[in-house]
């Protein structure tokens, strides 16, 4: 039986790539349900990815190189003309990698300029780091999700009584990974605004929380590849969220 | 290679290099291949498909450089998990793994403060800082993490590897982990 939250241990194991069995299955399954293990594991990925450094840096022979350049100046790069989707599609990239470029880059500034003021801003630091690791995932995500031409965008909108906001989800069914961007007003106290995902027949599905101002760092969404979204729609929720909706739609988007 | 390149952030190439410029793919081909390729031979111990690995994941920036355009600090990340992924996957016929990271884009995630890389007396720094997390590690510990990371085994074959009962070698591994997530934060 899974804990409340994932073991660190677990985490680093997996991210390593040498959890098995059991274990690894429980793993899996509690990340699909849990944001806040799901964001350590990236933490866990970074310590990981750092193992390869204690290689001993090793140069490729010149010809690698040369073979390299040569093959990429003969290869003329197709730019063809981009169809309306796609050209509809980039421009969203546009928005949510201006977005993510801009927060990554000062959160990585202000990272930096932190560690070189006062070592004891530590903790702060790694907040600032765990950010820059969700924009960085986020970027990611919406590069594989707004290039897919099987993607679909969907503008949510706000509710009349509702306060006011807008906001604009980018969900690819076969991948079941969505971004969300948007901006809300500030939730009231002891409220959190939660995304779901409304599927053709069913409960809705929780896709997450989601702040009010999401503009800059826009939230991913992990869900079960195939899962065909009728619509999406935020709702006021107790703070932390629910398993299922319970509160008012402040923001609804048909998916078709 | 300019000399000015060699100063410029890995986002400002990654942009010359989706307008076509070469000389800012050469640029980071210098920065990184080292750190890539020594962390290739390593899992593949084999110089021509290390060096293969190498050039597809170049290559395929110069393809796929705006993927890479706001994600500042992306780079050395993609490189080196895929790079392993892709190493891996040649050497013990794993595709499976290579296709579930690629897919799930974890990587970028990887090296969320690499953007003090690009420079390269930081990056000797932080090699220096995880090899000496390493060598502190207990000899059996260490064996496990490298075998994970170096050979892509998960902890079952490593117990079958060297012999040591399962829980022995999960043991090791957890260990390891909270030693080095202490000294690598």
């Amino acid at each position: 039986m899974m804990e409340a939250h994932a073991n660190p241990d677990d985490l680093d194991l997996y991210a390593l790539g040498t959890l098995d069995g059991e274990e690894k299955q429980t793993l899996e399954a509690h990340l699909r349900d849990c944001p806040a293990c799901a964001q350590k594991l990236a933490a866990a990925r970074q310590r990981s990815a750092l193992l390869g450094m204690s290689a001993v840096p090793v140069s490729p022979r010149a010809q690698v190189k040369s073979a390299l350049m040569e093959k990429v100046h003969a290869e003329k790069r197709q730019v063809s003309q981009p169809s309306p989707t796609r050209a509809r599609k980039k421009r969203w990239g546009l928005r949510f990698s201006l977005g993510f470029g801009l927060a990554t880059a000062v959160l990585v500034f202000t990272t930096f300029e932190l560690a070189r003021q006062d070592l004891e801003r530590g903790k702060r630091i790694k907040q600032l780091e765990a950010q820059v690791a969700q924009n960085a995932a986020a970027m990611d995500a919406m590069g594989q999700v707004t290039g897919a031409p099987d993607s679909a965008e969907v503008t949510l909108l706000e509710q009349p009584g509702g306060p006011p906001g807008q906001a604009h989800v980018v969900y690819n069914a076969r991948m079941g990974v969505g971004v969300y961007s948007g901006q809300l007003a500030p939730a009231p106290a002891g409220k959190s605004y939660q995304l779901w995902l409304v599927p053709a027949s069913g409960a809705p599905v929780n896709a997450g929380l989601v702040e009010a101002n999401q503009q800059n760092g826009a939230v991913v969404m992990r869900l079960t590849p195939g899962l065909v979204a009728k619509a999406f729609a935020v709702t006021l929720e107790p703070a932390g969220g629910m398993a299922q909706p319970t509160g008012p739609k402040v923001l609804v988007g048909a998916a078709s | 290679m300019t000399t000015s390149l060699e100063q410029t952030p890995d986002s400002a190439l990654i942009g010359k290099v989706m307008a076509g410029d070469e000389s800012a793919l050469s640029a980071l081909y210098d920065r990184y291949a080292p750190m890539l390729f020594g962390m290739l031979m390593r899992v593949l111990k084999d110089q021509q498909a290390a060096e293969e690995v190498v050039q597809d994941l170049f290559l395929q920036l110069w393809r796929e450089a705006g993927r890479f355009d706001a994600s500042r600090g992306s780079l050395p990340a993609w490189l080196m998990v895929i790079g392993r992924n892709r190493a891996i996957s040649r050497l013990r016929g794993r595709r499976d793994r290579e296709l579930l990271e690629e897919h799930e884009g974890d990587f970028a995630s990887a090296f969320v403060s690499s953007a003090n890389i690009e420079d390269e007396a930081a990056r000797a720094q932080l090699a220096r800082s995880v090899t000496t997390a390493m060598e502190k590690l207990p000899a059996e510990q260490r064996q496990v993490v490298e075998l994970a990371y170096f050979e892509g085994m998960t902890q079952s074959e490593i117990a079958a590897k060297t012999g040591s009962p399962l829980g022995t070698v999960k043991t090791r591994a957890r260990s390891a982990m909270q030693t080095l997530r202490q000294m690598l934060g």
